[in-house]
């Protein structure tokens, strides 16, 4: 018993060491920074003050993007997705299936910085308003604007919700649907009462993966927002790579990974009730 | 070497020496008669891997990080010092001297070589984060040929930090065949103004809080360079009121001006030259309320991984003949008599380049309070924010 | 059904397809086609900063990937037998290390460093006991590593518990009745039946920190991996260099997922 408690303690210590070298201590180090001021020249200079937290307000608009895009980006890359996973696990044929899931995955390997450098040439005024406009549909500006970080939102996240809702619906046990329908019930039936409420688990991780990583995004905003459409994401390296205001930018990543905190455990308890109690379903 | 010194006499080469300085003859010109540019070139040809004379002395690496600024370094000039030197040029480019001192106070920036504005280079010495600069290695720089107006700010309690690149103008680009039966515009005022009308969703603001800034304060005539928290104020009430009109928040305007998506923003007078050359219905302006007049500095960062090739790419650069050619791709006028003895004389009278007296002298250097001062820092932060 | 799959297919292949048409461009410009030519291939391939900075992304990736996967799974199997405050700890652990933002994940290892290295550098300098001066601890290599190398490990002990969940245990105890060492046991029957996992940890760990832009943009120090230095790219005004090198990078994966499905699929018809 001893020798085993030893080795289950030298398995544990890297990890260990490494989450609290590399994650507690800098974040406690984020935390400690919030309470500080500013330098002359911008930095961290030490002090105790809740001013930065006061000033949470000046970044309103930044948390409202997020608080909305987030959830906005995660419902639509979901509703694009749900269909496709569900062609792919039940109506495309065996043959194609690999060859058709392999290319979902195909354009999350070119850097998503090149893929979305693509729809500033796309959805600018001589891409798609162009081509619009030569269709009779009137000139609309696309780039910069909410609408064009969406696009790079679900274009940049759909293989990520794709996945786990195939994997849900892959190991659904067809003869269920055989049951339901040898029994009568209309497809749409079939579909609501019993295809989806058993691919919820796949849903529910694949919305909690897209969320987590949108509330922290910093990039698309930056490339198709034209510094128009601000996330927390691009407040805060504003705050680090131009005011160079640190205390506030520390301040700012607090309230974000605060809110993060809440909106997963609210989601968690929602989605808990759903999935029976099993608690590893929204996670991977 | 030595057997042509028979043929050219001391005074001679002083002579040609001087006119080489003055800019009345070009260097390949000096070189030919004094006979260094055959030493140089059997130097270079002799030692295997150097491959020029003047870096014969010992190996400069293999490479040279710049930071900088956006359409402001002719990419032809890096390609010939990366084949005379074997370094190859890094170039990166910035938005605002903000972002550049922010990279360097956030750990390492990797840089050999920065172009800081005027304003900023005493911050940099108080910070500790420029290095000063060893002339001995810089034979091209003639401080003496420097109009001292924009030469000076690189000399900081009477130590060399920074030696001129270019100077400039901040105004405005207009594409004046979106007007209409506007006229066009020719002050700040009527820039905001349009921007908020006729413009609305077609103008650009820099990301860069001394000229977006000091140019919605010279919509109320305030100075350029306030820290005045009231007249902030009221520069934050134009910019947030401007917001929702803008096309974007950028600094290199240039590719939205070309392809027409935007058809006004805030811009440097390269850029204007840049844009009018190649299409003509856009105008350069500079508001009739004045505005930000600058110059910007070649610099050192303090642990300069490449120190060498960093001063033999900033020699390169400032070999006036080398200058003009940068000078005729990116527009940007220099300090440096020895380089506009050579530029065309077209170039020399060019309106956007060399604003008439009138436009020039209301206008304003940027002050060094402006990059520290941190009502104006979170002033844009808000501002991009919102 | 078919009709929208193939449109959403045509949604995600345009974009890439623009990339890969201007990476042929013979023009300067990235938006306008002015004939066919495969010089920018060329320039990216002997361009030094690019080759560098592929260089530093392999080097981090597979550091912080083979770093990741072998303590996360280390951990993952000591977590079996792991119970009380400790589980909850560990739990916990690795739950922030998933949920906080990358973006939070650099900054916050940023301005930690910053100021230890603040305070060591000095401390460094004056207790070196060598003449040639002490080394000055900078950003690069190390946090990069480090910091991918958190989230990866996370994912890691997470892939490879799940995999471990649905192990059967009773070979485990058979194997130990029949007198075999705890090593012995785990090579010849926990290995075996967790490597799937393993293995898809160490891919996802690779393509996590290859990939990733906003940790690095941070903690990359005076190093430059390959997103950075497409970022900056980017910002230097485009040219079809940048379509080069995405394209390129594209064919890499291709061709590695290919070679990796023909394998398995070899081995696969072997047994």
């Amino acid at each position: 018993m001893q020798r085993q408690d030893l080795r289950t303690w030298l398995l544990l210590v890297p990890a260990g060491a490494w989450f609290l070298c590399m994650l507690i201590l800098p974040l406690i180090v984020v935390f400690v920074f919030a309470f500080g001021e500013r330098g002359a020249a911008g930095g961290y200079v030490p002090a105790f003050t809740f001013e930065n937290f006061a000033n949470l307000g000046a970044r309103w608009t930044a948390f409202k993007n997020t608080l909305i895009l987030a959830p906005l980006g995660t419902l639509a890359c979901l509703l694009i997705a749900y269909p496709l996973a569900y062609f792919l696990a039940l109506r495309a044929s065996a043959r194609w299936r690999t060859l058709l899931l392999i290319l979902v995955i195909v354009p999350f390997w070119t850097s998503i910085l090149i893929r979305s450098y693509a729809w500033i040439y796309l959805l600018g005024g001589q891409g798609i308003p162009s081509l619009l406009n030569a269709l009779g549909f009137g000139n609309p500006r696309l780039i910069n604007t909410p609408f064009a970080v969406l696009i790079g939102i679900v274009y940049g996240y759909l293989p990520l919700m794709v996945f786990p809702i195939y994997v849900a619906l892959e190991r659904l046990d067809k003869r269920l649907l055989e049951a339901s329908s040898d029994l009568g019930s209309p497809p749409w039936r079939s579909f609501l009462q019993v295809t989806l409420p058993l691919s919820m688990p796949g849903v529910a991780t694949g919305s909690m993966l897209v969320f987590i990583l949108l509330m922290g995004e910093f990039l698309i905003p930056a490339m198709l927002g034209g510094g128009k459409v601000f996330f927390i994401g691009n407040a805060l390296v504003d705050l680090f790579l131009q005011s160079r205001n640190w205390p506030f930018g520390a301040a700012v990543a607090v309230a974000l990974v605060v809110v993060m905190l809440v909106t997963v455990a609210a989601y968690l308890r929602f989605t808990r009730r759903w999935a029976g109690g099993r608690d590893d379903v929204s996670l991977m | 070497m030595t057997d042509r010194k028979d043929f050219l006499t001391r005074e001679k080469f002083m002579q040609e020496l001087w006119r080489y300085k003055k800019g009345s003859v070009t260097r390949r010109h000096f070189l030919g008669v004094t006979g260094l540019g055959l030493a140089s070139s059997v130097l270079g040809s002799a030692v295997p891997g150097l491959r020029s004379a003047a870096y014969a002395q010992g190996s400069i690496g293999d490479r040279v990080v710049v930071a900088s600024w956006p359409n402001y370094h002719d990419p032809a000039n890096f390609d010939a010092f990366t084949a005379e030197t074997g370094a190859a040029v890094d170039l990166n480019v910035f938005g605002s001297n903000e972002e550049m001192l922010a990279k360097q106070q956030a750990g390492g920036s990797g840089w050999d070589v920065f172009v800081p504005t005027n304003y900023t280079i005493t911050t940099y010495v108080e910070q500790d984060l420029i290095e000063p600069i060893d002339l001995s290695k810089l034979p091209n720089y003639d401080a003496a040929s420097f109009d001292a107006r924009f030469a000076d700010a690189g000399t900081v309690n009477g130590v060399v930090y920074a030696v001129p690149r270019n100077w400039g103008t901040t105004g405005f680009v207009v594409n004046t065949s979106m007007l209409g039966d506007l006229p066009k515009p020719s002050s700040w005022k009527e820039f905001w103004d349009m921007t908020r009308a006729e413009f609305s969703g077609r103008t650009m603001v820099h990301d860069y809080q001394l000229t977006t800034i000091g140019n919605a304060l010279k919509y109320f005539g305030y100075s350029f360079n306030s820290i005045d928290p009231a007249e902030l104020a009221e520069a934050e009430k134009l910019l947030l009121d401007a917001k929702p009109h803008l096309f974007a928040i950028n600094s290199d305007y240039q590719p939205s001006m070309r392809s027409t998506d935007a058809w006004m923003s805030i811009a440097w007078t390269g850029d204007g030259i840049q844009l009018h050359r190649d299409m003509p219905e856009i105008d350069y302006v500079l508001g009739k309320e004045g505005g930000e007049l600058w110059s910007d500095f070649f610099a050192i960062p303090k642990g300069a991984p490449h120190r060498e090739a960093a001063y033999a790419l900033l020699n390169y650069l400032l070999n006036p003949e080398v200058n003009a050619k940068e000078v005729a791709f990116h527009g940007y006028p220099v300090a440096d008599a020895r380089v506009n003895a050579i530029l065309p004389p077209e170039m020399l009278n060019d309106p956007i380049m060399y604003p008439a007296a009138e436009l020039l002298s209301p206008l304003e250097f940027g002050a060094a309070v402006t990059l520290t001062d941190p009502n104006r820092a979170e002033l844009m932060a808000r501002f991009k924010s919102a | 059904m078919r009709i929208y799959a193939f449109a959403v297919y045509l949604f995600l292949y345009i974009p890439i397809g623009v990339i890969a048409l201007f990476s042929f461009n013979a023009g300067r410009h990235a938006s306008q086609f002015q004939g066919f030519s495969v010089q920018w291939y060329g320039k990216a391939l002997s361009n030094p900063f690019v080759v560098d900075a592929f260089k530093t992304s392999l080097t981090v990736a597979l550091s912080s990937a083979v770093l990741a996967t072998l303590f996360g799974t280390m951990a993952a199997m000591a977590l079996q037998s792991v119970k009380g405050r400790l589980r909850i700890a560990f739990d916990a652990l690795i739950y922030i290390a998933v949920m906080v933002p990358g973006i939070v994940i650099g900054i916050a290892t940023l301005i930690a460093l910053v100021t230890l290295f603040d305070w060591l550098n000095p401390v460094l300098a004056a207790v070196w006991p060598l003449a040639d001066g002490a080394p000055k601890l900078s950003l690069g290599y190390g946090s990069l590593i480090a910091a991918h190398g958190l989230f990866s490990m996370a994912l890691v002990i997470i892939i490879v518990r799940a995999r471990m969940a649905g192990m059967d245990r009773s070979l485990v105890e058979a194997s130990a009745d029949l007198g075999a060492t705890p090593w012995g046991t785990f090579r010849q029957v926990t290995l075996p039946q967790i490597f799937p996992g393993i293995l898809a940890g160490f891919l996802l760990a690779f393509t996590f920190s290859f990939d990733d832009f906003i940790i690095a943009f941070f903690v990359a120090g005076s190093q430059t991996t390959l997103p950075v230095y497409v970022f900056s790219s980017i910002r230097r005004g485009v040219t079809p260099e940048i379509n080069a090198i995405g394209t390129m990078v594209l064919a890499v994966s291709l061709l590695l997922l290919v070679t990796a499905q023909a394998i398995l699929q070899r081995g696969r018809q072997a047994g």
